[in-house]
């Protein structure tokens, strides 16, 4: 299967099998097979790559801030491996639950530190 | 009634957008100064805005996918970032005129200075939208709105002068005096933006995810748009027609929200004070709610985050945390006492500066087979969004240029 990685790929929305949101498509890795013929690896998800790939003072600085704000030493953008990717239209969905995917280190401490003791935060609307 | 209440996000987007603390006093300004000059702005607003907030709610019905994940998959990540700058500061700024606009309809109600009342409507803002479902806050607030219509009949109760308010509405211009041209397409420019405020596709195409429509709901989008719009261009139309009946003929110019709320008085007493005054609360307040999800809306979705409303806020702690981050910048904005009517004024020039980038990705991806299959746009919706597009260019090219060569309309 051919596909457009710039166009088809790259920024869109990537789902969990229910169709909750895991992250965008900041960024891909590429292989490359033994004839020679690249393939898209994997789904890199975060605000480190994304910084990387606006590039800039901007894109720096968006990096330096998303790193920052990591408590794991050599911090590694979320890695998605495209075998787990079942579809792609107009969102790239997974075949696996948000669950089993590690949830995004920001949102974790925001969930721990602040939200969590809000009373409420627990419930569903 | 289960029709009714299944076009409340319709009608409470289209308040929030028409008839919001900036435009309550703006369209009875324009209507003061020039009368029903403008009525026709209105007209092809709400036509502009009614073409692209149905094909961002058939996008919506068909992808799943909000306004905002279309502007980075269309733009690229440097320019929806722009995007998303731009449009978080003039949201976040609206948001803080909004809860402005509810305290000043409280200092309405109780004498007390507006700036008592600030933390409370901060308080009462973030606990509705922390504990109360989407579809109540809906109901709520855009039914609440509704109270406006009361300018509707005060227009009929007046002794309006049909002549003069046809006369005036038929020769687009400032009426001979005092008034220039640029100052009338200032006020035209004004007026165009705050139909098509950036805040009113995020929230609808958002508020459309969280009521989680499938290609079923496509003809229920359809109604809200082609009967909330409306309906919130009419509001707006109302109020400039009482005012071009009240003010227009004495010169006088109107500023504060009391001034706003005198033809309706005029018209009906207290009764048309109270409604007056309860439709002031609810459209700021339903305009308040709109911008400060729309402000964490936005974020999360140029980032990917879990979002909404509709998930349990452990889901969404991100979201939730922009969510109450922005209702403390817009009281700190409030606090430094700036006056929130010009505020909103302000923001909806620079506003129509950054609708073109926000327009632009909902055409395209309208066509895009890949997202919408079968149900992409036909010749009718391109044809008009094509000349609305020229429309928006235009307003964003013009607004800067007439701000300054008027002074902001002084």
């Amino acid at each position: 299967m051919t596909i457009l990685v710039g166009l088809n790929l790259l920024d869109r929305q990537i789902v969990d099998r229910d169709g909750d949101p895991v992250g965008k498509v900041d960024d891909v890795e590429l292989g490359v097979d033994d004839d020679g013929v690249p393939y898209v690896a994997a789904l890199l998800v975060g605000q480190e790559v994304l910084g990387e790939r606006i590039g800039a003072d901007l894109g720096t600085w968006m990096a330096g801030i998303a790193r920052r704000l990591r408590t794991d030493r050599h911090p590694k953008p979320l890695r998605i491996g495209y075998d787990l990717v079942s579809e792609v239209n107009a969102a790239v969905r997974l075949s696996v639950k948000r669950d089993l995917l590690p949830d995004a280190p920001l949102e974790d401490w925001l969930r721990d530190h602040l939200v969590r003791h809000i009373p409420g935060a627990q419930e569903k609307e | 009634m289960k029709k009714l209440l299944g076009i409340t996000l319709g009608i409470l987007t289209s308040v929030g957008g028409f008839v919001d603390i900036g435009d309550l006093v703006a369209s009875s300004q324009a209507g003061a100064r020039f009368g029903t000059a403008h009525a026709w702005v209105l007209l092809v607003g709400v036509i502009g805005i009614c073409a692209y907030a149905e094909m961002a709610g058939r996008v919506v019905a068909v992808s799943r996918r909000p306004v905002f994940d279309l502007i980075r998959e269309r733009l690229g990540p440097r320019v929806a970032l722009a995007n998303l700058a731009g449009s978080y500061v003039l949201t976040v700024v609206t948001l803080g005129a909004e809860m402005g606009g509810v305290a000043l309809a409280l200092q309405l109600l109780t004498s007390a200075n507006y700036l008592v009342w600030i933390p409370l409507v901060g308080l009462v803002l973030w606990l509705a939208l922390w504990r109360l479902k989407f579809a109540t806050l809906e109901r709520v607030f855009g039914l609440g709105g509704l109270a406006l219509v009361v300018f509707a009949v005060a227009v009929f109760v007046l002794p309006t002068h049909w002549d003069t308010v046809w006369h005036l509405a038929s020769r687009p211009g400032p009426p001979s005096g005092t008034e220039t041209w640029p100052t009338y397409w200032y006020f035209a420019v004004a007026i165009f933006a705050s139909a098509l405020t950036p805040y009113e596709v995020f929230f609808y195409s958002s508020g459309g995810v969280e009521e989680q429509w499938t290609p079923k709901e496509l003809s229920q989008s359809k109604i809200n748009v082609f009967v909330g719009f409306p309906l919130g261009g009419l509001l707006a139309l109302s109020l400039m027609i009482v005012a071009t009946v009240v003010f227009h003929p004495l010169n006088t110019s109107v500023s504060a929200l009391g001034q706003v709320a005198l033809p309706p008085t005029m018209a009906l007493g207290r009764i048309g004070l109270a409604l007056a005054i309860l439709g002031f609360f609810a459209a700021t307040f339903g305009a308040a709610m709109e911008t400060g999800l729309s402000c964490a809306y936005t974020v999360a979705q140029y980032f990917g985050w879990p979002w909404g409303k509709v998930l349990r806020p452990v889901k969404a702690a991100r979201f939730h945390t922009v969510l109450l981050v922005s209702i403390l910048i817009g009281m700190a904005i409030l606090l430094t006492t700036i006056d929130p009517i010009q505020l909103t004024e302000y923001m909806l020039i620079f506003s129509a500066v950054a609708l073109p980038l926000t327009y632009l990705p909902i055409l395209v991806i309208a066509n895009d087979r890949g997202y919408m299959g079968e149900r992409v746009n036909g010749r009718f919706a391109n044809a008009l969004g094509t000349v609305y597009l020229i429309i928006v260019l235009a307003a964003a090219v013009a607004a800067i240029p007439l701000m300054i060569m008027t002074r902001a309309g002084a």
